[in-house]
C-alpha cells in the first residue's frame, strides 16, 4: 500500500503547491532569475546618473538613496501582482494546472494559500536582488537595508491577495491592463516611492494613506535608516488587516470559480 | 469493512443557472467493475465525474446522495481524492517539467516521498512504457495520455476516473491503452469511464448507462443490451432516392426504419427480410451489417446534434 491511510496535513499540502510553483519557475533559471538583478541595475543607473544630478538630496539622504530604499518594495509588488494576475489566470484557464491539483488531495484553500506564499517568496527574491545590486553601491544603507527582503515578502503576500481578488472577477485576460495601468501605475506615484507623500497637494495626501503601497514603502525606508517610530505600528496593522481581508475575499470568490 | 459498491449516487441534480446538467440521476458502481457513462456532448457525463471527486457540487437537495467508498465528496473531497485517481479530458501536465518530475510532483500531492515515491514512479514509467527524462513538449498525444494515466495511479487508487481517455488518439495507441486499462481492472481497480467510442465502452465496460439531457435513458451490460434493446441487423441505405422503391417493405412489423439526413437506416432481427430489400438496390448504395452499441446509442439519444439546441 503506497498511500498513507489519510491525506497529507495542511502545511504539507500548502508546501506542495508552493513547491510546484518553485519547480516550474526554477526550470528556466536564466530567463527567470537574471532579470530581477538587471532591472534595478538599469533603473538605478538611469536615475542615479541622470535625474539624480538634478535632485541632489531629499531631506537628509541623497535622492538616489531615497528612491533606492523603496525599490525592493515596488519590485516585490510588481512581481507578486504579475504572478497572481496573468500567472494565475493562465494556470486556471489555459494550462488547467489547478484542475490537476483539484483532482489530487489539495483543497481550494491550500491552492490559494500556496499561490500567495509563492508570490510572497518571489517578492522576497526580487527584493533581495535589488538589495544585492543596490547595497554595494551605497544606494540602500546597511545594516538596516537587510530587512528589505522580509518586507518584500510581506508586500508580495499583500499584493498577491489583492491580485487574486481581481482575478476572481476577470473573464478575459486583457482586462488586467486596467488593473496595471489604472491602479498600480498611478499608485506608484502617489505612495511616496518617488517623492515623500507629504509633498502631495491637500486631499491627495489622504489618498496616499489609503493606498496599500504607501505602508510597506514607509516601513522599508524607516527601517533602512534605523528610525523606529511608533507610527510604524499603524503601517504594520494596515498591512495585516488589508492582507487578511483581501485574502479572505480571494478564497471565497475563487472557490466559486474553481468548484463548479 | 468492504462495501459491495464503490460509488453510489442517488437522485443527483445539478443546475448551472437555468440549465439542468444532471436531472435526478441514480446509479451504482460495484467494486472492481468498469462502469461506463455514455451520452452525447452536454449529456452531463463530465459533470457527474466532477461531482464524484468533489470538483463540482450537486444542487442542495435532501434526497441527493453521493457516496464514494464511505465518503461524501462534497464534504470530504480530500478523503475521496486520496483514494481515487483522475484522468481528465484535457491533459494538464506541467510542460516545464519532464516526465519524472511531473510524477514526483503529484507524489508530493499525495504525501508519498523518498524511496516509496521513487519506486512507485519507476514502476509506473516502466508499466506505461515512458522514459523518465523526456520533455513534455516532445511527447506524442498517446504518451501524454499514458503519463496522465500513470499520474492518476501514483496513490495506488481504489477508483480510477477516466474522462474520454482515448479521444484524439490513433487506433494503435487506443488499443494499447485498452490493454493497460484491462490490466488495472484485473488488479481490482474500480473504473468510471466516459467515452464517445462505443467500441471502447463495449470492450471495457461491465455495466454502462446511456444519458441524455442529464437523465438516464438506458442501463445494463453491453452484451445484454445488444441482445435485448436493439435489433440484430442494420441495413444502411446511403442513397435515399431509393427510399421510394422499397417503401412498401417498411410496413412490415419486423422492421424499424429511421431516417437521418442522407441515409435511411432499417433495423430488423430478420436477416431474410433485409436481404430481400437489398435485391432491389444497387451494390454500392447499401451496407448490411450487425447492429452495434452505436446503433443502440442513437436509438436511445436520437439523431439531433447537440449544437442544434
Amino acid at each position: 500500500m503506497l498511500a498513507n491511510s489519510s491525506y497529507p496535513p495542511l502545511l504539507s499540502r500548502i508546501y506542495s503547491v508552493w513547491y510546484r510553483h518553485m519547480r516550474v519557475y526554477s526550470s528556466n533559471l536564466w530567463s527567470n532569475g537574471l532579470p530581477p538583478f538587471l532591472e534595478p541595475l538599469i533603473f538605478l543607473a538611469g536615475i542615479g546618473l541622470g535625474l539624480g544630478k538634478y535632485v541632489p538630496s531629499f531631506g537628509s539622504v541623497p535622492y538616489v538613496v531615497f528612491l533606492g530604499m523603496g525599490m525592493p518594495i515596488t519590485t516585490a509588488m510588481m512581481t507578486a501582482s504579475f504572478e497572481c494576475t496573468f500567472g494565475t489566470f493562465i494556470n486556471i484557464e489555459f494550462k488547467k494546472v489547478y484542475d490537476g491539483m483539484l483532482a489530487a488531495p489539495i483543497s481550494v484553500n491550500d491552492l490559494i494559500i500556496g499561490e500567495i506564499m509563492w508570490a510572497g517568496t518571489k517578492g522576497l527574491f526580487f527584493a533581495s536582488a535589488v538589495l544585492v545590486v543596490a547595497a554595494p553601491l551605497g544606494i540602500i544603507p546597511l545594516p538596516g537595508g537587510l530587512i528589505t527582503p522580509l518586507i518584500g515578502f510581506v508586500t508580495g503576500v499583500m499584493f498577491a491577495s489583492l491580485a487574486l481578488v481581481v482575478t476572481s472577477y476577470v473573464k478575459t485576460i486583457s482586462f488586467y491592463n486596467f488593473y496595471f495601468t489604472g491602479f498600480l501605475s498611478p499608485m506608484f506615484f502617489l505612495s511616496g516611492v518617488v517623492f515623500p507623500e507629504s509633498e502631495l497637494p491637500g486631499p491627495l495626501r489622504y489618498v496616499a494613506h489609503v493606498l496599500p503601497l504607501t505602508h510597506p514603502v514607509r516601513l522599508s525606508r524607516a527601517l533602512c535608516l534605523g528610525q523606529l517610530r511608533p507610527e510604524l505600528l499603524f503601517d504594520v496593522l494596515y498591512i495585516t488587516l488589508f492582507t487578511a481581508l483581501a485574502g479572505y475575499i480571494a478564497l471565497k470568490r475563487l472557490r466559486r470559480r474553481l468548484i463548479d | 469493512m468492504r462495501q459491495p459498491y464503490a460509488i453510489c449516487a442517488q437522485n443527483i441534480h445539478k443546475s448551472y443557472g437555468k440549465t439542468k446538467a444532471v436531472d435526478g440521476l441514480s446509479f451504482v458502481v460495484k467494486q472492481a467493475e468498469c462502469f461506463g457513462l455514455l451520452g452525447p456532448n452536454g449529456a452531463g457525463k463530465t459533470t457527474i465525474m466532477k461531482m464524484v471527486y468533489g470538483k463540482a457540487e450537486r444542487d442542495a437537495r435532501p434526497e441527493g446522495v453521493i457516496d464514494v467508498l464511505g465518503f461524501d465528496p462534497q464534504y470530504n473531497p480530500l478523503n475521496v481524492r486520496h483514494i481515487l485517481g483522475v484522468v481528465p479530458q484535457e491533459d494538464n501536465l506541467d510542460e516545464e517539467l519532464n516526465v519524472y518530475q511531473n510524477l514526483s510532483l503529484f507524489a508530493k500531492f499525495y504525501g508519498i516521498s523518498g524511496t516509496a515515491a521513487k519506486t512507485a514512479i519507476g514502476h509506473l514509467i516502466e508499466m506505461m512504457e515512458l522514459s523518465a527524462h523526456s520533455k513534455i513538449r516532445e511527447l506524442s498525444g498517446g504518451m501524454k495520455r499514458r503519463l496522465t494515466i500513470a499520474r492518476a495511479l501514483l496513490n495506488d487508487p481504489k477508483i480510477l476516473i477516466l474522462d474520454e481517455p482515448t479521444t484524439g488518439l490513433d487506433p494503435q495507441v487506443r488499443h494499447m491503452i485498452w490493454d493497460k486499462l484491462r490490466l488495472m481492472k484485473k488488479s481490482g481497480i474500480t473504473m468510471l469511464l466516459t467515452t464517445h467510442y462505443m467500441e471502447e465502452a463495449f470492450q471495457l465496460c461491465d455495466n454502462l448507462i446511456i444519458m441524455h439531457k442529464g437523465q438516464m435513458v438506458i442501463e445494463g451490460q453491453p452484451r445484454q443490451l445488444l441482445q435485448q434493446s436493439i435489433e440484430k441487423y442494420v441495413l444502411d441505405i446511403v442513397n435515399k432516392d431509393h427510399a421510394a422503391e422499397i417503401g412498401d417493405c417498411l410496413n412490415s412489423p419486423s422492421i424499424r426504419a429511421d431516417m437521418s439526413r442522407e441515409t435511411l437506416h432499417i433495423y430488423s432481427d430478420d436477416i431474410e427480410a433485409l436481404n430481400e430489400i437489398t435485391t432491389r438496390l444497387e451494390p454500392g448504395d447499401y451496407f448490411l451489417r450487425a447492429a452495434n452499441l452505436e446503433d443502440l446509442f442513437i436509438k436511445a439519444t436520437g439523431r439531433a446534434l447537440d449544437d442544434a439546441g
